[in-house]
């Protein structure tokens, strides 16, 4: 594992998606200090200002200002710190249930295995986005809400594939040597199972980051999403929709920030599966 | 082979009763757990508390959540989905007049994805080994990272906006009288003799279908390539190359009919992602099927009409898992011995 980390951190694809992420990040947690106004201040009297560089753009707005008059720049860095909030706690949140009942699934076996089997089946029957919307109903909106609602449609995502990676690893001997040694079966599966997925698990939570960042920006563009007092990418799309003649700015800007955000997941998530899963690092793939 | 796709699709069929009951028990239980009053809703505002008492009385809203759900399933057995609160219309009806369009929307959008992604996938094997190939596997992950209503908003600000090159709201142009036949707008202009109709519907489809296709041929071209990568350590292929047949040939008659098997079950997955992706490029392009009319019902919170939809995404979903295990066994003979 080590060794696979020291790999993963040569690989260029892995250190540029690190490079894109930090960038995100520190505007996403020192939002208040870079954003040159208040998010949601309106200012009547700019009413879709263009980009500062172009004629009739207004220094004070950067990147000009929306339908309300609002700062477009700090909306767009505001937005990223809800988009990172999304990715890191839904992922996560995902990642735990998932991955303790494929644990539980893969090792077991027998009856509790075809149970969490079929009620994977059940979930993925639904197509995430429906499922997500139809959830977000239930639960109202707001940040919280939509973090909840990606992790109750994402878990059978990790608890699918990492099931039959599990599965493999349960049947080598080492495994059974623990258990000759007297561990019991968590023990077994906390220090001799989680440590062979892990490297599965990483890149599956870099691939869901980007999901998350996705369905986000969808659940905000439909306006079932974070709730109109916060500033998000998805919402901001919405907006520009409106007045796309005026301000084709508007809708560009949010749209290359969901894409930066979500490709620099991916390839994050490309980058790691191909330095950590050792069969694929093997193969030169 | 006739019997064997047949017993599978039995064997489907049984498996999906179950699933499709879970699944509407869990549609039931979310709509129910909604702070709305359906009731309360389907009234005017100006309704008595007495009046609101009776109306819940009549919908069955004062029993057990249980009985409730029975008298649910029973009607809906019978074809009866309830009636949907904002349109004041059976909501089966609304959802069968709108999902031929969403249909022939998704339909349309896989045969652009299976175009883009066999030839990206092709040509991304081809170049395997050479400068070009980091290039290409460099932007088909970039192309993976635009989700499809990011897609609808780039050509629709290009080319509807930029270049006023095509239509990009609606389904057709709205002074054409749409005919209603079969319910999917192509066929049945075709079928009513309008080929000015059948025109104004193609043009009017490329844009979502191109966005909604964009987004879903990165990951058929993925899995193509990897397939072709397996299929290739074959001996077959060694064999073919000993024979003396040129790269192409092999590629094309050897190993890509060997590689889309996988790519096909993907292809398979994919087309039920594709399918609940027509919603939001429904929403972006205001065409008017399925997607449009679910997001217009959960902002509404008009239960009735959301639990239909939801259900019907769920049954399209399994039937093209059908469709789609029926056409592995097809086309793989190793499957067909059993």
């Amino acid at each position: 594992m080590p060794s696979a980390l020291s790999r993963s951190l040569r690989s260029p694809r892995v250190l540029i998606a690190l490079g894109m992420i930090l960038c995100i990040l520190l505007c996403a947690i020192f939002a208040g200090r870079i954003a040159p106004n208040d998010p949601s201040d309106q200012n009547l009297l700019a009413i879709l200002a263009p980009p500062a560089w172009i004629d009739g753009g207004d220094p004070a707005y950067p990147l000009g200002t929306d339908s309300l008059g609002r700062c477009v720049l700090s909306r767009l860095i505001y937005g990223a710190r809800t988009a990172m909030l999304v990715a890191f706690f839904a992922s996560l949140g995902a990642m735990i249930i998932g991955s303790i009942l494929a644990h539980i699934s893969g090792y077991f076996g027998g009856t509790t295995d075809w149970i969490i089997g079929r009620l994977v089946d059940i979930w993925m029957s639904f197509p995430p986005v429906i499922l997500s919307l139809i959830l977000m109903v239930g639960l109202g909106v707001g940040l919280d809400r939509v973090i909840l609602a990606i992790i109750l449609v994402d878990w059978t995502r990790f608890c699918r594939v990492l099931r039959s990676e599990v599965l493999i690893v349960t049947r080598h001997d080492y495994v059974s040597a623990a258990r000759l040694l007297g561990f019991t079966h968590w023990q077994a599966i906390a220090r001799e199972v989680l440590p062979a997925t892990l490297p599965l698990l990483i890149t599956l939570v870099s691939l869901e980051m980007a999901i998350a960042v996705i369905v986000e920006a969808i659940l905000s563009f439909v306006g079932l999403g974070v709730g109109a007092d916060q500033a998000a990418w998805g919402q901001m799309i919405a907006d520009a929709r409106q007045y796309v003649y005026q301000s084709p700015w508007n809708l560009l800007l949010p749209a290359i920030a969901i894409f930066l955000t979500v490709a620099a997941f991916n390839l994050l998530g490309d980058g790691l599966r191909r330095t950590l899963d050792v069969r694929l690092a093997e193969s030169g793939r | 082979m006739i019997g064997i796709v047949g017993k599978l699709i039995a064997r489907r069929l049984v498996t999906a009763v179950p699933i499709l009951l879970a699944v509407s028990v869990l549609l039931f239980c979310v709509l129910r757990a909604l702070p709305v009053d359906p009731a309360a809703m389907s009234l005017p505002p100006s309704a008595t508390l007495e009046e609101i008492e009776a109306k819940r009385h009549e919908m069955g809203l004062d029993r057990p959540l249980p009985e409730q759900y029975l008298i649910w399933l029973v009607d809906a057995l019978h074809g009866d989905f309830g009636r949907s609160i904002q349109f004041r219309r059976d909501s089966g009806s609304l959802v069968a007049t709108t999902l031929p369009a969403t249909i022939q929307l998704a339909l349309a959008a896989m045969v652009i994805a299976a175009i883009l992604g066999i030839g990206g996938g092709l040509l991304m094997f081809r170049v395997r080994g050479t400068v070009l190939e980091p290039l290409t596997d460099l932007v088909s992950i970039l192309l993976l990272s635009i989700p499809e209503f990011l897609w609808g908003l780039i050509l629709l600000f290009v080319f509807g906006v930029m270049l006023h090159l095509l239509p990009f709201t609606g389904q057709v142009a709205p002074d054409l009288p749409a005919p209603r036949i079969t319910g999917f707008l192509l066929i049945d202009s075709l079928l009513s003799g309008r080929l000015d109709i059948f025109l104004s519907a193609c043009q009017h489809l490329i844009l979502p279908a191109v966005a909604l296709g964009l987004a879903f041929s990165p990951t058929i071209m993925r899995v193509l390539r990897s397939s072709l990568f397996d299929v290739y350590h074959e001996d077959y292929i060694q064999q073919a190359r000993l024979r003396g047949l040129s790269e192409g040939h092999i590629l094309i008659k050897h190993a890509f009919k060997n590689a889309s098997l996988p790519t096909l079950t993907l292809a398979g997955v994919q087309f039920g992602i594709l399918f609940s992706g027509t919603l939001l490029v429904e929403v972006i392009y205001s065409y008017p099927g399925m997607g449009n009319l679910m997001v217009d019902a959960v902002r509404n919170a008009d239960l009735p009409l959301i639990q239909t939809i939801g259900l019907t995404y769920c049954v399209v979903v399994l039937m093209i898992n059908t469709v789609i295990d029926s056409l592995y066994v097809v086309l793989n003979p190793k499957l067909r011995v059993r």
